[in-house]
């Protein structure tokens, strides 16, 4: 019963893809009746378009939104238990925990991708899979952790918590919320099904010319691109409306708590750079489907064009990713800290400099590129400022935690690890950004290494923060804190480990999406491997850890940390109206240590049980 | 809990930290030995960003720990910290000091992006050229001033300045050699250049860092497109010239 949306879904797609399909294959034979059946391409790419919005339909769109414009009642059935999360539903919360789990199992997915490749690097030459299953792995590897970058902040804790924390009952667009969730599995489906299309072997940059010439699976991976996109744009859009339009009764601007403004920041982004990385990979599509020249050099394409359009969004992304991680991180260290968070404003001030900024940085990915000269220094310049807004995070940082009461738990563990991983990768960055150096380093292990530290050293333990802190409010239960500490030192020992012996490999001359490599750096992709095999392992006691407390354990108080911020003043779980009363907001989220001062009231009673 | 922080531990702990980092950047070769005279360039600024680096990791490093283990609670802490919202003064430094850093970071990298350039213009004269062209999956190295063509090697003069003419038949692909640090993309459609002033005799053999090696993606053969490079005395270049341009007649 729970899976009949899912189904009439699949079944509309398909009809949808016949459709779409057959018309494609209609318009050839008119075009040109000669070659009939030219090529699958066009029906692949009008067959999907077709299924998408069949799928789209079928799963919950008809029922719950578009029966309405044909001036039918909505079908809304409110469906308990777990049987919701298979639904297309409007609740923010329930949306949330989609996200987290489907994107939870995406990073564990990718993760063993990233075993795959670490295996065969494990020794030169060919071992365990040919160059091209590595070139498709790897860009697997890469796309399916860009999206976990992208999605898991923002869809996820961004959606669950991002409503409470301003004292919201839901998102500014609860539909809309829905649609960009059930975009997500078609992208799963069509990544799955590149590889039995020939796979795609540009990596997940996907630079023309070769993304014109290779596989079917590149076409694949394209719609996948696509698509997503689509979710993140109107993600975007959905929360910056939110924040905008829905904070309670008290909550101004500059009350706002510090992962809001981080999410706020970045969906600022996320709405309007998406769409020109969108505009690159369509245009990669109509080369490949209709025959179209942007990319043909000999039919007066620009090969460089897509590089420009791609970083134009691919830099600023980054900034979807790091940016809610800034917030998060500084969320739970002052909470955990019981101190105000340091230099608030200058944060703030921080994160939209950091948006001006990311958007004028692009071309630092292209100095080897043979772009031209003369826009080395200007570029070089503009991203080496970056480091003065980010600079403001660590000062907030190290502030917030200087003097203060730490309570070194799980989810402070993280964000403290944070603050290390975060610098690491920032500090590389500058050897990347000065472009002497960069001729060397561009497309080595060095970069591979330094983006890691950024993204997984930062983002990813700023997500592990996240979960362990709000896992109490998400699923009403405790967490094993035991557990959660064994899981924090293994993962942060084994993860320092594994990229500081990859920069090392990088300095030495290993280049990146490669396969095979000169013997002499045999030992050092050696160690890289074992070490990264250890921190592949450190997720079975994270694993093990949510399973076994989602399930037995101990009941969560509604305020098990005693913080401040308005989530944590109603129950855990939250009720579907997300509040008991409706909060009123008084003063700043995080004056800890100013008497009887309170940030909001919404009902519950400190320490009030569910 | 209620001493003050102590200070002097805090300057010792950086000073220390920050002493061994620069040795330690100093004494271990951060790079492959190089081989061309861009190479010494490029391997200046990465000692000098290193050394610049350090105490700042250091810095934030030391707080960090500091904070973690002073001011832990055991368990759950049973007072709040004191309400400290920001400090003007600091916050102002704080901006000013990281403005000032790339500033000086702009500098140098401006300053390094000049030197290769100039020397770059100094070179044009009794230079060597060699058109590379690649394609899927090798690549093809042209002297014209000898009339050679060879898919075997690069085989360059000690000394000489040589300008890299470089082009694609298919796909984006990228001209790296290791030992000469010097990086470019081979873009169909156009024509890229690079130079290089070669400083050492060495060969793959002995150093693998002589090697060509595509550093742009390109499909299938990517991992495997390596030509060795041989860097010898000018009397033996000829020598090889003489003899292979014999051959190509």
């Amino acid at each position: 019963m729970a899976l009949i949306p899912i189904i009439r879904g699949l079944v509309f797609a398909a009809i949808g893809f016949a459709v779409g399909g057959g018309l494609a294959a209609l318009i050839a034979g008119l075009a040109a009746p000669a070659s009939a059946g030219a090529g699958a391409e066009p029906i692949i790419a009008l067959g999907y378009l077709l299924a998408l919005v069949g799928w789209l339909l079928g799963v919950g769109l008809w029922d719950a939104w578009a029966r309405e414009w044909f001036g039918l009642p909505l079908k809304q059935a409110e469906v308990p238990g777990w049987r919701r999360y298979f639904r297309f539903t409007t609740d923010h919360k329930v949306i949330g925990v989609q996200y987290l789990v489907t994107f939870l199992v995406v990073f564990l997915l990718a993760g063993l991708l990233s075993v795959l490749l670490r295996l065969e690097l494990m020794a030169p030459g060919q071992t365990v899979m040919g160059p091209n299953e590595f070139n498709s792995v790897m860009g697997l590897h890469g796309i399916m952790m860009v999206a976990v970058a992208v999605a898991a902040i923002i869809g996820g804790f961004a959606n669950f918590v991002l409503p409470l924390l301003i004292g919201a009952e839901d998102v500014a667009f609860p539909r809309v919320n829905a649609l960009s969730y059930w975009v997500v599995p078609p992208v799963a489906v069509l990544l799955l099904a590149s590889p039995l299309a020939g796979g795609f072997d540009t990596g997940w940059t996907a630079y023309p010319p070769l993304s014109v010439t290779n596989a079917t699976g590149q076409l694949l991976f394209l719609l996948a691109f696509i698509t997503f996109g689509l979710s993140s744009i109107l993600g975007g859009l959905n929360f910056l409306a939110t924040v905008i339009t829905l904070r309670a009764p008290g909550m101004t601007w500059g009350r706002l708590p510090i992962f809001v403004w981080s999410v706020f920041s970045a969906a600022i982004i996320s709405l309007t750079a998406t769409q020109v990385v969108a505009l690159a990979l369509i245009t990669v599509v109509l080369d490949r489907v209709v025959g179209m020249s942007f990319y043909n050099a000999g039919q007066g394409g620009a090969p460089l064009l897509y590089q420009h359009l791609f970083w134009f969004y691919s830099h600023p992304a980054v900034y979807i990713m790091i940016l809610p991680g800034f917030g998060l991180a500084l969320e739970v260290l002052t909470h955990f800290s019981r101190k105000p968070l340091f230099a608030y404003k200058w944060v703030v001030g921080g994160f939209l400099g950091i948006v001006g900024l990311s958007f004028i940085v692009w071309a630092h990915h292209l100095f080897t590129s043979g772009m031209p000269d003369e826009l080395h220094i200007p570029f070089m310049i503009l991203t080496e400022l970056i480091s003065v807004p980010t600079g403001l995070v660590f000062l907030s940082a190290l502030g917030t935690i200087w003097m203060g009461r730490l309570w070194l738990n799980t989810p402070m563990l993280f964000a403290l690890a944070f603050v290390f991983n975060f610098l690491i990768g920032g500090i590389t960055g500058i050897f990347l950004a000065d472009v002497p150096t960069d001729i060397h380093l561009q497309d080595t292990y060095f970069v591979v290494a330094h983006f890691h530290y950024t993204i997984m050293g930062g983002e990813v333990f700023a997500i592990f923060a996240g979960l362990y802190y709000w896992f109490p409010k998400i699923t009403g239960r405790m967490f094993n804190e035991k557990l959660g500490q064994i899981h924090f030192w293994w993962m942060f020992a084994a993860y320092n480990a594994t990229f500081l012996a990859m920069f090392w490999v990088g300095l030495q001359g290993m280049n990146r999406r490669v396969a095979d490599y000169p013997a002499p750096l045999a030992g050092g992709n050696l160690l890289v491997s074992i070490l990264s095999f250890i921190l592949a392992l450190s997720f079975l006691v994270f694993i093990y850890n949510v399973v076994r407390s989602w399930a037995r354990g101990p009941r969560a108080a509604a305020n098990p940390w005693r913080a401040r911020t308005l989530e944590w003043q109603t129950s855990s779980p939250p009720p579907l109206e997300n509040f008991h009363q409706p909060p009123r907001v008084l003063e700043h989220p995080y004056d800890y240590g100013v008497p009887g001062s309170v940030h909001a009231t919404a009902g519950v009673a400190e320490g009030h049980a569910r | 809990m209620n001493q003050r922080p102590n200070g002097v531990a805090l300057v010792i702990a950086w000073a220390v930290l920050t002493a061994a980092g620069v040795a330690l950047a100093l004494s271990v070769g951060l790079f492959p030995s190089p081989a061309s005279k861009e190479a010494r360039i490029i391997d200046g600024a990465m000692t000098l960003l290193t050394v610049l680096a350090v105490p700042i990791f250091a810095m934030v490093v030391v707080l960090l720990l500091y904070s973690a283990l002073r001011f832990r609670q055991r368990g759950e802490p049973a007072e709040d910290g004191p309400p400290i919202r920001g400090n003007l003064k600091l916050e102002l430094t704080w901006v000013l000091v990281t403005l000032v850093l790339v500033l000086v970071l702009a500098w140098y990298g401006t300053a390094g992006l000049l030197e290769i350039r100039h020397h770059t213009a100094e070179a044009a004269e009794g230079q060597l050229v060699v058109q590379v062209h690649s394609s899927q999956w090798s690549w093809e190295y042209t002297y014209p001033a000898y009339g050679i063509r060879t898919k075997e090697e690069l085989r360059l003069p000690v000394g000489r300045p040589v300008r890299f003419e470089i082009t694609a038949a298919d796909v984006i692909h990228s001209f790296w050699v290791p030992a000469f640090r010097t990086k470019i993309d081979a873009v169909p459609g156009m024509t890229t250049v690079v130079y290089a002033t070669p400083d050492r005799v060495g060969s793959f053999q002995e150093d693998y860092h002589f090697r060509v090696q595509c550093a742009e993606l390109c499909g299938l053969g990517h991992g495997v497109m390596v030509t060795p490079v041989v860097v010898v005395e000018p009397s033996q270049f000829e020598a090889w010239a003489a003899q292979q341009s014999g051959r190509t007649r």
